[in-house]
């Protein structure tokens, strides 16, 4: 039987205790401190679903649908002794960046030209990590890299000001 | 006429206590006083238990350093105790343990998993008078962690809750405050003791942010910032976020409790009577509004 304790005395109360009107689900319950009495004005959905912010231009939003980058896990290097010659820690996050719909052409101009020595021959983005023990925190460090790629390729300088300009004709 | 013996029997009667244990002696040499001897040093005359300061032993007060400025005078109060009676310590649990229970069904995740159900599986001692606060979810095998479950404990960092969420499931962070505490880990032992279930107590306020922080996934949270907070976490750890709403186990996966309430399916202010197998629910007005508050 798929039930819990409380569940299964409930069950036998309704079909064995005659007038007694036993509810299963409690949502009738609210106490004054239910939830949405403390936010009032929200719809109380954990399952909502989140449009996930656009990249335009240079701004790059931070989303990266996993959808479209491919995931590799491999065994690291270094010491360890049978953990590190069994469990696949390593991550190689790949991201072909010509076919990436999800950023915008100048920023994928400005990618190919900044990391040019991170992209292969075919033209795919390569970002790897084995910083820790957990298959997961390696992939949460990749992502961390591949961010941290895009908003400097995407990161233009300020012009120089007329204060920096005068310096500079001074010299 | 009664004779002065009886009135005086009688009168006593009326002002002396109830016969009881505490008032009762033995008749005079009913008990044999005689120690063993111990040679001319021992018996009833010589050693600690014997007269003068040799039977108070001669202590000087507590603290006392014989002379010099004692301990307790000199740091009058120390801070890296400061707030110890309030600090809870809680039950590590590895995900990788979380998994095996799983695996080998002595842990069942189709029905939401809660203090009372973790502690049913038997491997676990809480004591909340030690002030011990409930479970808390490790890191040490999040890699090998694969169950859909509905989860609440009482403490859980992000790798841990990303660990849950990625394979499809929920974690909720919640508060039991002691009384509560007991109650939820020996259920049977409270409905024993024939009581109503008490409604179960906000956190203190060292606690109350933890537990309103959506990226703890606390029972406080507005559940709509937590689905947020689910999304940006899926994104920071590079899974996609699973569709609940496709999922077989879905009210499962979504059941939560109210703050008040300790146990799933049972209110507050219900007498659970397992002999004859009913509930008794109150009725008086008052009661239902103090069970409701």
């Amino acid at each position: 039987m798929t039930c819990s304790a409380p569940r299964l005395l409930l069950q036998h109360l309704t079909r064995n205790v005659q007038g007694l009107n036993a509810t299963l689900s409690v949502a009738g319950y609210k106490s004054a401190v239910s939830l949405d009495k403390i936010y009032p004005a929200s719809d109380l959905d954990v399952t909502k679903l989140q449009t996930p912010p656009k990249t335009d231009g240079l701004n790059f939003s931070g989303y990266v649908p996993m959808n479209k980058v491919q995931v590799t896990y491999s065994r690291s290097n270094g010491p360890g002794g049978q953990n590190v010659n069994k469990i696949n820690t390593k991550v190689d996050l790949r991201l072909q960046v010509t076919t990436a719909d999800w950023l915008s052409p100048e920023l994928k101009e400005r990618i190919a030209k900044k990391y040019k020595s991170s992209i292969t021959a075919d033209g795919f983005l390569v970002v790897r990590s084995d910083k820790t023990r957990s298959q997961q925190l390696n992939l949460a460090d990749a992502m961390d890299k591949l961010r941290h790629m895009i908003h400097t390729a995407a990161y233009v300088p300020p012009p120089p000001s007329a204060e920096d300009e005068e310096r500079a004709r001074r010299r | 006429m009664t004779s002065s013996g009886t009135e005086k029997a009688l009168s006593l009667l009326r002002r002396l206590p109830r016969v009881s244990i505490g008032n009762l002696g033995p008749n005079p040499g009913a008990h044999n006083e005689k120690r063993r001897g111990r040679g001319i040093y021992g018996g009833k005359t010589h050693g600690a238990g014997s007269g003068g300061s040799g039977q108070r032993q001669n202590f000087m007060r507590v603290g006392y350093e014989t002379g010099n400025t004692p301990f307790y005078l000199r740091f009058s109060y120390q801070t890296y105790y400061k707030g110890h009676h309030l600090k809870l310590s809680y039950t590590p649990l590895c995900m990788g343990k979380l998994q095996m229970m799983i695996d080998t069904n002595r842990l069942r995740c189709d029905v939401p998993v809660d203090v009372t159900q973790l502690m049913a599986t038997g491997l676990f001692s809480i004591s909340p008078q030690q002030k011990e606060g409930g479970f808390m979810l490790e890191n040490e095998g999040i890699d090998h962690f694969k169950a859909t479950i509905n989860i609440e404990v009482q403490w859980a960092n992000e790798a841990v809750i990303a660990s849950v969420e990625r394979n499809g499931g929920f974690i909720t962070t919640a508060y039991f405050d002691p009384l509560s505490l007991t109650a939820a880990i020996k259920p049977v032992e409270f409905f024993g003791r024939g009581i109503a279930i008490p409604r179960r107590m906000l956190p203190p306020q060292h606690l109350i942010d933890y537990y309103s922080d959506p990226k703890n996934r606390g029972y406080l949270a507005d559940p709509a910032e937590v689905a947020r907070e689910r999304f940006l976490l899926a994104q920071k750890y590079g899974y996609e976020l699973p569709d609940v709403n496709a999922s077989p186990n879905k009210d499962i996966l979504l059941e939560r409790k109210d703050p008040r309430q300790i146990f799933f399916g049972l209110e507050p202010g219900w007498v659970v009577n397992l002999k004859d197998k009913v509930i008794l629910k109150p009725t008086d007005p008052e009661l239902k509004e103090h069970f409701a508050s």
